[in-house]
């Protein structure tokens, strides 16, 4: 299996440091499910983001340094999901969030996000490793191996496992 | 080009001769635990793969240490999920107060030198104590584990910091991990691994050793590992472990850092209140009242933090207005305890103990609360407000001895100034 997979989609900017506990999970609130973080999160960080995000359609979180930092709570990366949050770009993640993300389908990309600003086109090239901006910015990431793209192409690593109990996709 | 331990780990796990940090592995497994927090979105996954044999539950032990003993019903089903689990799909289980997940492994002998470890708590870096790859993950990793053996990692940068002089007595590994956190910051070292070498590891015995990898978690670190020598086998021979496989870096190794640290003068340290990164040295603190004095948990609650307060409470009484509690790691380390008569030494003095578990460390038991204004002196590895429930309290951690010292004055006190700060291990 050679995947291919591409993002497209509007910038939607936040800072450095974003802890998805606390921002984007319902660790402080209990008792409160998906939908209703999804429509709440980052509230604090960027007021109306996730409003804008559904506005139009879905759209491309780009962040600043260890965005993901201190936080472990897999929810995070369903939240982001149900948002219509297609991909995230970032200076670095949190370890733990790295992976919930590709857990979970959720693209990943590490470059750096100078310059890039709010509203523009965004063209992610998981495989090649690219990512191109409207303002004819070109980043360049470590292009994700074979295995990582074969996980987010199946929507995550369980579904992934259903497919290929033995890791063996190729 | 040479590689470094976690390099070497990996490749050979994965089958290849040779990887490079930032290269994504897949790996095979050698063991896997889960904690009763992430156990109930673990076995939804795994029941939604049907009914086929797990084929890895003989290499996985469910613990049940967090809500050790259960603080309600929601906790005690939890529990009971876990148990029925464990006996219907054939994984180990470690019950209610058998003790901390990072202590039963080790102790059960589940792994070895070389080995490739990952359990569902940050905190699973403590098994590098032992020259094994351990690592926190969460429950759909752990479930992935469970079904297939394997997992992806992408191979982590080493920094390697080399521990150089003598510990001064009455100062332990506890001391060196949180003078790091004020040098590099919490998750200042985020996604690296560190390799901790030097004279000063060497002379550390196995339950200093197993603090200053677990305490790397607060640095963000994916990993924290050391070089095996004889105290490492002897240990793991005595707990049965299987046919070690020490691995060492090679000369040539890449790096990310590389540093030289002597701990020759280091003094005991202490994170103050909130901030596990705001360290200061406990000779900066003046006249710092406490009223409740924990020692426990996955960082420090092990036989030689038991001897070290037993040492400095040995025929004495704590403050007026001080309380304390001890929890055992775990329920072999209590036994130990009570054997060596620390357990009536500590009791005598005033303290409490609790059932082994997590119990000191955060406030999901909900036997540990302190009041409005109080100030906790803890050898835990967190002090965010409010980790003990109680968003009016104050934190600060420091190592047993430091906890001791300070129980016994009603101060926060420097070991080395009350008699029997300066016990020292037998390493």
């Amino acid at each position: 299996m050679n995947e291919h997979i591409a993002v497209t989609g509007l910038a939607f900017l936040l800072g450095d440091n974003v802890n998805t506990d606390l921002n984007c999970s319902n660790k402080y609130l209990p008792g409160k499910d998906v939908d209703y973080v999804a429509q709440h999160a980052f509230e604090q960080l960027s007021p109306g983001i996730a409003a804008n995000i559904n506005t139009a359609g879905g759209g491309v979180i780009v962040a600043g340094k260890h965005f993901g930092i201190n936080s472990s709570r897999e929810q995070a990366a369903h939240v982001l999901k149900k948002m219509g949050v297609r991909a995230i770009v970032a200076q670095s993640f949190g370890r733990q969030f790295f992976r919930n993300a590709i857990n979970n389908g959720l693209p990943v990309f590490e470059c750096d996000t100078t310059g890039i600003e709010e509203g523009q086109s965004l063209t992610l090239d998981l495989s090649a490793g690219t990512l191109v901006c409207d303002s004819h910015i070109t980043q360049r990431s470590h292009p994700l191996p074979s295995e990582i793209l074969a996980i987010l192409s199946m929507g995550g690593l369980i579904p992934f496992l259903q497919k290929y109990p033995d890791w063996k996709f190729a | 080009m040479g590689s470094t331990i976690v390099e070497k780990i990996l490749a050979r796990h994965a089958d290849q001769d040779y990887v490079q940090a930032g290269e994504v592995v897949v790996a095979d497994i050698d063991y896997a635990m889960v904690t009763d927090t992430r156990a109930v979105n673990t076995i939804k996954m795994i029941d939604r793969f049907g009914e086929q044999p797990l084929q890895f539950a003989q290499k996985t032990s469910l613990v049940l240490d967090h809500y050790s003993p259960p603080p309600n019903q929601e906790a005690a089903d939890i529990h009971t999920a876990m148990r029925t689990f464990a006996k219907s799909r054939g994984t180990g289980l470690y019950d209610i107060g058998d003790g901390i997940c990072h202590q039963v492994l080790p102790e059960g002998g589940h792994l070895t030198c070389g080995d490739l470890v990952v359990g569902t708590d940050t905190h699973s870096v403590t098994y590098g104590a032992f020259n094994a790859f351990g690592t926190g993950i969460e429950g759909t990793d752990v479930s992935a584990v469970m079904m297939s053996s394997k997992l992806w990692f992408r191979v982590p940068e080493t920094v390697r910091i080399d521990l150089q002089g003598e510990l001064a007595a009455g100062v332990w590994a506890k001391d060196i991990t949180l003078a790091m956190l004020g040098r590099f910051g919490a998750e200042g070292l985020n996604y690296h691994a560190i390799e901790y070498v030097g004279d000063a590891v060497r002379a550390m015995a196995i339950d200093d050793r197993m603090t200053l990898c677990n305490h790397a978690a607060e640095l963000g670190a994916k990993a924290a590992i050391l070089e095996p020598d004889e105290k490492t086998f002897a240990w793991l021979r005595a707990h049965g472990a299987k046919t070690p496989e020490p691995t060492f870096a090679d000369a040539n190794a890449q790096y990310t850092d590389r540093l030289i640290i002597d701990v020759t003068n280091l003094a005991p340290q202490l994170a103050r209140k909130h901030e596990v990164d705001d360290i200061v040295g406990v000779d900066q603190i003046d006249k710092q009242k406490i009223q409740f004095a924990l020692i426990g948990t996955c960082t420090n609650g092990r036989l030689d933090d038991i001897r070290q307060a037993a040492s400095i409470l040995k025929g004495r009484k704590l403050a007026d207005g001080v309380r304390m509690i001890v929890t055992p790691a775990s329920r072999q380390i209590y036994l130990a305890a009570l054997r060596e008569g620390l357990i009536e030494i500590l009791s005598t003095a005033g303290a409490s103990f609790d059932s082994a578990g997590c119990g000191t460390c955060v406030g999901i038991t909900n036997r540990l609360v302190p009041g409005d204004g109080d100030t906790v002196i803890s050898t835990a590895n967190r002090n965010f407000k409010g980790r003990l429930t109680n968003k009016n309290a104050d934190i600060w951690l420091g190592s047993a001895a430091t906890v001791a010292a300070s129980a016994l004055t009603g101060y926060i006190t420097d070991p080395r100034t009350v008699e029997g700060g300066t016990w020292r291990s037998a390493a």
